[in-house]
């Protein structure tokens, strides 16, 4: 053996080094969910990222699927494209199969199928569904990217979900259990749209991957309708 | 269609498009629910008559009576409740009357020669017709589906080798405020005019499908309750 060797600390031979696919990447970016009682606000930034380098500054991560369901993803933005694409298909198919519109209840339960049809090749999206159901009441789903799913009164995902969900536990939340001044009514259209901005124009201050323009949907009796705000562009 | 002998009746295999239909089976939409209703043919004083079942469970929203080759719906009848079960677990809701209907007519023309793909389960064509009734969220619904895969909805509709002259009896007895209560009586009392036996608790089936109840059989005691009001 040579001695040399033996103060060497890398290996003579250099060894088979693995190379493995890994075909994800974290665009990063920031979606939120609100509903009311016979209303929910589905919002997103539009900004997608690598690292520090910014792709693009609209590149949008939130989509009406019926007049009265919107979905919205952040995670790895080419697989939430196609399972957007998945679902308006689908939705397409069940329109044409069944004659009428699929409730968003059913989409919600569909989208949960569709995530854990890959459950070992997963879609790498942090999904939030929001609309109304048949009755006209406002809904709300938050998923992890295998389809467990369940109803929110409120939900933040993505990159700044960390620094706005807090914010909306306090000022979203009906009847805090554990805070001095309670609101005790349902929240409203216009204090959840306020409550939207104000936690998106925070979370770009802090966040680098949250920024550019606030796209803001709100599901209603009657259609959904769309604002974009502006944010912190650096 | 082909009611004189034809080429259809020729060879072991070959069955008229129509099938072969046997005894009365009949459906009426009343404004709360369904009732299904049937003539079980006691053709041997041994046979025991409550193992004839000839109305069927497909979800708990929706029945189904038959009329023709019995046997033969018992595959349309399994992908009919692996429809509604489908439906249901991908959808969290309660499948539409007339999508399983659809389902079902689906797999008539699915015999012979397996085409592109989809696989062929009959040498030939199903003899059995349905009705397919449910309550889902256009309310009650009641549809016909006939071998050939064709299938339409009623209000009021009788299958079988009675169903002429129950057919136009149902014309002229059934109305759109037609209550439950009033639809039970009104199939037995159908029932009771086209039978060739006396109709009693033992030879017919009766089944109803509400929103309240969903699908249910009739007992029966709750039979000879319905007869006793005739």
């Amino acid at each position: 053996m040579n001695p040399v060797a033996l103060y060497n600390h890398e290996p003579l031979t250099s060894a088979a080094k693995q190379h493995q696919f890994d075909p994800y990447e974290m665009n990063g970016g920031t979606s939120l969910v609100i509903k009311g009682s016979d209303f929910c606000v589905v919002a997103s930034d539009t900004r997608q990222s690598v690292g520090f380098q910014i792709n693009s500054r609209y590149a949008p991560k939130t989509f009406k699927l019926t007049d009265n369901a919107v979905i919205t993803a952040s995670g790895f933005s080419a697989d939430s494209l196609a399972l957007f694409k998945k679902l308006s298909q689908n939705l397409e198919w069940y329109k044409h199969a069944h004659d009428k519109v699929m409730s968003t209840p059913a989409i919600a339960q569909m989208l949960s199928n569709t995530l854990y049809y890959k459950r070992f090749f997963p879609y790498y999206s942090f999904c939030l569904v929001g609309g109304i159901d048949e009755q006209g009441r406002g809904v709300a789903y938050s998923y992890d990217p295998m389809g467990s799913y369940g109803p929110e009164p409120y939900k933040s995902v993505g990159s700044a979900s960390t620094l706005i969900q807090p914010f909306l536990d306090n000022q979203a939340r009906v009847g805090h259990q554990n805070q001095q001044i309670v609101q005790q009514s349902e929240i409203s259209l216009e204090s959840a749209i306020s409550i939207t901005k104000d936690a998106f124009t925070s979370a770009s201050e802090r966040d680098i991957y949250t920024g550019d323009f606030l796209e803001i949907f709100v599901i209603k009796q009657g259609g959904v309708t769309v604002e974009r705000v502006d944010l912190r562009k650096d | 269609m082909f009611l004189t002998r034809s080429e259809y009746d020729r060879g072991v295999n070959t069955f008229s498009p129509e099938g072969r239909l046997f005894q009365v089976e009949y459906a009426i939409e009343a404004i709360k629910g369904i009732i299904l209703a049937v003539e079980k043919r006691i053709t041997s004083p041994l046979l025991v008559a409550s193992s004839i079942e000839k109305i069927i469970e497909i979800d708990s929203h929706l029945g189904c009576a038959m009329s023709g080759l019995t046997a033969d719906s018992r595959t349309m009848i399994d992908h009919a409740r692996v429809a509604a079960q489908n439906h249901n677990f991908t959808y969290n809701e309660k499948i539409k009357v007339e999508s399983v209907t659809q389902a079902v007519c689906d797999l008539a023309l699915r015999f012979g020669e397996s085409a592109h793909g989809e696989e062929s389960i009959m040498s030939r064509p199903f003899g059995v017709a349905l009705l397919i009734g449910g309550v889902d969220e256009k309310g009650p619904q009641l549809f016909h589906a006939d071998p050939s895969g064709t299938f339409m909805q009623y209000d009021a509709k009788a299958i079988g080798s009675g169903s002429e002259g129950a057919q136009t009896e149902l014309q002229e007895e059934y109305h759109k405020s037609l209550t439950l209560v009033d639809a039970e009586t009104l199939s037995l009392k159908v029932l009771k005019q086209v039978m060739e036996e006396k109709l009693n608790k033992t030879n017919i089936e009766l089944a109803s499908i509400t929103s309240e109840h969903g699908f249910r059989i009739y007992s029966e005691d709750e039979l000879q309750a319905v007869i006793d009001r005739l």
